[in-house]
């Protein structure tokens, strides 16, 4: 195929955006602020930072993240994530293209599920799944893979994320981008991505000459 | 000005020169090549910079200046030429787009006339580097490249339509060369690929672009 040909499917073909959440469409990462209410917050950063560092597996990590929380109050949690501070022009283009976007983050689909419908995006994301009993979360269920997504979709896939958990789902996707607006991109992501950006606004303008072309 | 995309090209390793760092991070009289550039694009609103060798480092460094700029990775710059860098940058540009190598240092005043420009040129200067890949002209006009001969000296500096400009793996005056003919504008820059390069430049600066 020539480079005008390839050019000509990517025009016609439907595109579908795939939206990291923490300090992706969040403007902080969602576990250490919940930490810091019980005052587990170093714990939790040296975990956070280790993950977006790529020095410990996302499952690992996150196994261990659940661990310190996980005797909170699960309705007091997803509240709490409901109300964290969003970087409102990607949240504006979610809400612009609610077609064509999904959030895919490992976070727990008990916590996150009042902010998913907060942004309108109950329909349209993937997560992990948490192992509830009695209203007391007792562990994680099933742990996403973020790269397996990518699989569920014949469109052509745009990827947004700013970690190291972010790595193969970029690399799967048509297109990776890296986002360091809220914290420095990671340096696994560097070594794969197509395009990073470190502005709102200028990510926003980009991902809408994608979807126009 | 809202009509170009601005491509800098920093992906290449800069071996001629010998330093291990890309070379627009090479401080001309205090300053960084990069930033020297940048510093002229300020009115730009589309400024995008391909990293690839030591993306890290480059991507600081700009973002030490502006953070509104669009990085695009050349993960490949190993084995292929800026030509390559600029294909990858021209996807999803406006329509024209301005090439700029990130080893040479444009005069200001002729930045701000390019700046301007609303039709295709290819920028030429007078023959100065030791391998110059030649521009053969007739009439205000380029007609062709050469190594052997030619009266002025490719610059990498280039205003091309976007959806004219033909993606090559190469060098980018490969991509201009089936647009020709194409008119040229004669600028004042110095590209530094040698350490011997990297003097005139530094006392170029100093002395006022004189």
């Amino acid at each position: 195929m020539t480079y005008i040909e390839s050019e000509m499917i990517i025009k016609i073909m439907e595109k579908v955006f795939l939206f990291d959440l923490d300090s992706t469409i969040t403007k902080e990462e969602i576990l250490p602020r919940i930490s810091k209410l019980i005052d587990k917050d170093k714990e939790m950063e040296m975990l956070t930072e280790k993950t977006m560092m790529g020095e410990m597996s996302f499952e690992e990590s996150f196994g261990l993240r659940v661990d310190i929380l996980k005797d909170l109050p699960i309705e007091d949690v997803s509240d709490i994530i409901a109300n964290i501070s969003l970087n409102e022009k990607l949240v504006k283009f979610l809400q612009e293209h609610k077609n064509n976007c999904y959030i895919v983050t490992g976070n727990l689909d008990v916590w996150i599920n009042k902010l998913m419908k907060k942004i309108g995006m109950e329909n349209n994301y993937f997560c992990s799944k948490a192992n509830v009993k009695n209203n007391k979360l007792i562990g994680i269920e099933q742990i996403i893979k973020k790269e397996d997504v990518v699989s569920k979709f014949d469109e052509f896939c745009i990827a947004i994320g700013d970690g190291s958990n972010d790595r193969k789902l970029l690399e799967k996707s048509d297109i990776g981008i890296a986002f360091g607006g809220v914290r420095n991109v990671a340096p696994a992501l560097l070594e794969i991505c197509d395009y990073a950006f470190f502005d709102e606004d200028k990510l926003y303008c980009f991902l809408g000459t994608l979807i126009k072309e | 000005m809202d009509n170009k995309t601005v491509i800098i090209s920093c992906a290449g390793m800069g071996k001629r020169f010998g330093k291990k760092m890309p070379k627009a991070l090479i401080e001309v009289d205090g300053k960084a090549m990069i930033i020297r550039t940048l510093e002229l694009l300020d009115e730009v609103d589309d400024v995008r910079v391909v990293v690839g060798y030591k993306a890290n480092k480059v991507i600081e460094k700009v973002n030490s200046y502006r953070k509104d700029v669009t990085f695009v990775f050349n993960h490949d710059y190993t084995n292929n030429g800026t030509g390559a860098s600029v294909s990858l940058a021209m996807k999803y540009a406006k329509k024209f787009i301005l090439t700029i190598d990130g080893d040479i240092i444009i005069h200001p005043d002729d930045m701000k006339k390019i700046l301007n420009m609303d039709t295709e040129f290819v920028g030429v200067c007078s023959i100065s580097t030791d391998e110059p890949v030649l521009t053969i002209t007739k009439n205000g006009k380029v007609l062709g490249f050469s190594r052997e001969k030619g009266n002025f000296e490719w610059t990498g500096v280039t205003l091309l339509d976007s959806k004219r400009a033909v993606p090559t793996d190469g060098n980018v005056y490969e991509m201009v060369e089936p647009l020709l003919p194409l008119d040229y504008k004669i600028l004042r820059l110095k590209e530094i690929d040698t350490m011997n390069d990297y003097k005139v430049a530094v006392d170029w600066v100093k002395n006022n672009y004189k």
